[in-house]
């Protein structure tokens, strides 16, 4: 029996502008909007996988994507998170493009998917908390909508005050919030401590590891304390930092205790029940001797779920995604803790014992 | 272990502490607000004179309050002077990991007279 | 290059064995008004301004009940006065004697706003240290000091490492982390490296003040609010200097430079080398100036300080570092007189057995080029430092 697989971070994209501007509220149609391939730090040779440039703008058209992953892939759900591109300064025109977005994903990608294998995000626009809310409550409902999404750019990290009643919204309808490195040249600060980057390689790989002042503030700030059902994901890896800073984190909690005594437990006890991550082609030992032993640290295998980031450049196999791992380490990354977080209940060959 | 002499009681008013030289780091003996209690020089961390460390209070969560702490048990939490682990003087347990715990030490009056077993 | 009067340490009664290296002390002067004797006449009032002029709040992020303790041990206030970390006796009694520290390098902590000034600024701890605690209090000969530079004018931050270069006690290089925006790879920084390259002298980077906000620095995703998550999250600040200092072909460009990161943990080394191994595995055509190993550069050019050492199971800690291998790449601190201070007898048992003589001294020792025997202190006992238990 082959192991299931559940791909929790796949990028859907558009064809080009035009298909994004049909789902934009009236209001805002003439408004300019970034550009539907608009990055930061573009890979040099391009973003997406070499053999994807075929004509159709890579990850743009459903049936592609689907005979990739699940017919030729041997992937059994996909989680889609589309991109935005950039924190705008207007944050209500930034909240119109995240629910077009919404939209289209949920015309073009969930409803027209008869094989019911596609899932997917509802984008909120942080900045823009009251917009957020109303537009989890609006698609909160659909049925295959299992997270929403936000862009790990901010100007503020997402412990602090003002984003709470999104992941209090998030958190009543059972969802967790996806957080994932966004495209376009936004109202940003630069993507390193130091500064900009001056190479491609030095903004891939520093860029996801900004999730874990994120994190340290959700802990921190308490959100995580008052809201026991909040839950986040960090869709660009960056797992392999999680266990030197929470060792910080915990460290530094036993002096720190009365500035912030709703910090109740060792700040590391929260990450059972409210972080996960996807997978990434840059986190790891690169002997996959160490890999086994390493993902036992804090606890990592029990957090970690298999995410492609299809059509990108980087997308990493399930065969790769588990090199060196033992059986139940793997089982749990490829779909046991997917399905055990987003409560996909319905893959009927998920038995014990399945593994291939 | 012994019962050793600590002084006169009119010497260790309550907010004071007396550091005794039993074991190899010291004992604290403490009156906090009439009641008495000793802890070992030694935090349970790296090893610190703890008795060196300030005597205070500490701050509760009281999300109701503006700036959502509330500052209590004044006089009972010592904190260590290097990293600054509060100790709770009454029982010797770290307020925020009660696993972590420093040595206490028996401590009675006898006819005006403070005694400590260590 | 100035002139001085050096005690040799061979006039010292006895001496004992280095077995231990504390690679983070940081010393001040006893007042400003001493410092400003070190100062040029005309740049006194410009640093240091008269009248109403109060020094701006020195940090954003407070320690553990900062307003009493300044963040220094409580226990290191000297006896005959002054603030932790003024009295070379003191602290000599207190380190030397008491912790077991047998060589201890000095790194005073200044900066300020306007790049002359502070490059003047810098020069004159330079000149105060070099006096005051490698001079007048170095009979023994175990302190060792650090060439304050400014990071904003790297040009007269060469000059100032060509002033000292050749000191017996000055035994590095120190620079602030926090540079505007300008990663540690970049050619702006080129002159200083080649003039501590060419002088022999390591580059170390360690935190300085916290003031003007965008200093701090501005962290990609906002700031925390917190001390606590604000300094678990800094190491991600020498992530990406130590990435651009490999990725933007630094190490290619300077062969003899080594760089210490100080007092920013050093546990995350390990996943950082892999995830620049697997990244330049994948991408190396965008980095044709990169044609080592990224983590063979790290092996060869970086050193870590180990305080804060993290509070975890022995067991657990000793395996981590088991599997990181980087036991010559990790020196001993102790950050004395700061809270956070770590002990050299509590801190020799969190290393693995084999790594334990490195950290401690061998490391440094090879690294600042140390003796192997110091100066005994009165009442020391002759088998010197720390042993594991």
């Amino acid at each position: 029996m082959r192991t299931p697989v559940i791909d929790t971070n796949v990028q859907p994209h558009f064809r080009y502008n035009a298909e994004l501007r049909k789902f934009i509220d009236p209001a805002y149609k003439t408004r300019a909007i970034p550009d539907v391939e608009q990055q930061w730090y573009q890979a040099p040779g391009g973003d997406y996988r070499a053999d994807l440039y075929d004509g159709k703008y890579p990850g743009s058209v459903p049936e592609t994507v689907a005979r990739q992953l699940f017919s030729e892939g041997g992937v059994d759900y996909a989680i889609l998170n589309p991109l935005t591109r950039g924190n705008i300064a207007d944050y209500l025109l930034n909240s119109r493009i995240c629910a077009a977005v919404n939209d289209w994903l949920v015309e073009r990608w969930l409803d027209a998917d008869v094989s019911d294998r596609f899932l997917g995000t509802i984008r909120v626009n942080p900045e823009d908390p009251r917009g957020a809310v109303a537009e989890i409550e609006r698609l909160a409902g659909h049925p295959k909508m299992v997270q929403v999404g936000v862009p790990m750019q901010s100007r503020e990290p997402y412990g602090k005050p003002m984003f709470e009643p999104i992941w209090e919204a998030a958190a009543g309808f059972g969802l967790p919030v996806a957080v994932h490195v966004n495209g376009g040249n936004g109202v940003d600060y630069a993507p390193t401590f130091a500064g900009h980057a001056h190479t491609y390689p030095g903004y891939a790989a520093f860029m996801p590891l900004n999730y874990f002042v994120h994190l340290a503030t959700l802990i921190v700030e308490g959100t995580f304390g008052r809201h026991p059902g909040a839950r986040f994901v960090f869709a660009d890896g960056g797992y392999d930092i999680l266990t030197p800073l929470m060792w910080r984190l915990d460290t530094f909690w036993v002096s720190m205790r009365d500035q912030t005594p709703w910090v109740d437990r060792y700040p590391s006890e929260y990450l059972a029940d409210h972080v996960r991550f996807c997978s990434s082609a840059f986190d790891g030992p690169t002997d996959p001797a160490d890999a086994s032993r390493w993902m036992d640290f804090t606890n990592k295998s029990d957090l970690v779920m298999y995410g492609s980031g299809y059509p990108h450049w980087s997308t990493t196999s399930p065969h790769d995604a588990v090199e060196g791992l033992d059986p139940e380490q793997r089982a749990k990354l490829l779909w046991r803790n997917a399905g055990d977080f987003y409560n996909i209940q319905s893959l009927t060959h998920l038995t014990e014992g399945s593994d291939a | 272990m012994q019962r050793r002499r600590v002084c006169g009681i009119d010497e260790l008013p309550p907010g004071t502490m007396k550091l005794v030289p039993a074991g190899k780091f010291g004992v604290g003996v403490y009156n906090v607000g009439g009641k008495f209690y000793a802890i070992a020089n030694y935090c349970a961390h790296e090893g610190a004179p703890l008795c060196t460390g300030f005597v205070g209070g500490t701050n509760v969560h009281a999300p109701d309050r503006p700036g959502q702490l509330m500052f209590v048990r004044d006089g009972e939490i010592v904190r260590c002077p290097w990293h600054q682990w509060e100790f709770d003087l009454t029982n010797g347990h770290t307020l925020a990991d009660p696993t972590r715990k420093i040595r206490t030490y028996r401590v009675d009056v006898d006819d005006g007279e403070v005694y400590v077993t260590a | 290059m100035t002139t001085f009067d050096i005690v040799p340490s061979e006039t010292a009664a006895q001496t004992v064995p280095v077995t231990v290296v504390d690679t983070d002390v940081h010393p001040m002067p006893v007042s400003t008004d001493v410092l400003k004797t070190y100062a040029p006449a005309d740049w006194v009032d410009k640093i240091w301004p008269r009248g109403n002029a109060v020094a701006p709040v020195s940090h954003f992020y407070d320690t553990p009940d900062a307003f009493k303790t300044s963040s220094m041990r409580v226990d290191a206030m000297p006896p005959r006065g002054g603030f932790a970390g003024t009295d070379p006796e003191f602290a000599a009694k207190q380190l030397l004697l008491d912790a077991g520290v047998s060589i201890a390098v000095l790194e005073p902590m200044c900066d300020h706003q306007l790049p002359q000034h502070e490059h003047v600024l810098k020069s004159t701890y330079n000149d105060w240290l070099a006096d005051v605690w490698l001079n007048q209090n170095n009979a023994h000969g175990r302190w060792r000091g650090s060439v304050s530079v400014s990071a904003q004018v790297p040009a007269d931050a060469a000059r100032e490492v060509e002033r000292w270069g050749g000191h017996p006690y000055m035994a590095e290089v120190l620079m602030t982390p926090q540079t505007r925006g300008i990663p540690f790879g970049n050619p702006h920084f080129d002159p200083l490296y080649e003039a501590a390259a060419r002088n022999g002298l390591p580059i170390a980077t360690h935190l300085m003040g916290q003031t003007p906000f965008e200093l701090i620095p501005v962290y990609p995703v906002g700031n925390p609010a917190h001390w606590h998550d604000f300094f678990a999250s800094w190491p991600l600040l020498y992530v990406s200097h130590l990435m651009s200092l490999v990725f933007d072909g630094a190490f290619d460009r300077h062969p003899e430079l080594r760089v210490v990161f100080v007092e920013g943990g050093f546990t995350w080394a390990m996943p950082v080398m892999s995830r620049m191994d697997r990244i330049w595995e994948q991408r190396k055509g965008d980095l044709p100036h990169v044609r080592r190993r990224p983590s063979d550069y790290v092996r060869e050019h970086v050193r870590f300080t180990t305080q804060p050492l993290e509070e975890v199971e022995v067991e657990t800690y000793l395996e981590y570092l088991d599997m990181m291998d980087m036991g010559d790449n990790i020196m001993f601190s102790t950050d004395y007189p700061h809270w956070s201070y770590d002990s050299p007898t509590w801190a020799i048992n969190r290393f693995p057995a084999d790594q334990r003589e490195r950290i401690m001294k061998g490391n440094a020792t090879a690294l600042y080029g140390l003796p192997a025997v110091v100066g005994a202190l009165p009442g020391e006992r002759s088998s010197g430092g720390a042993e594991a238990v």
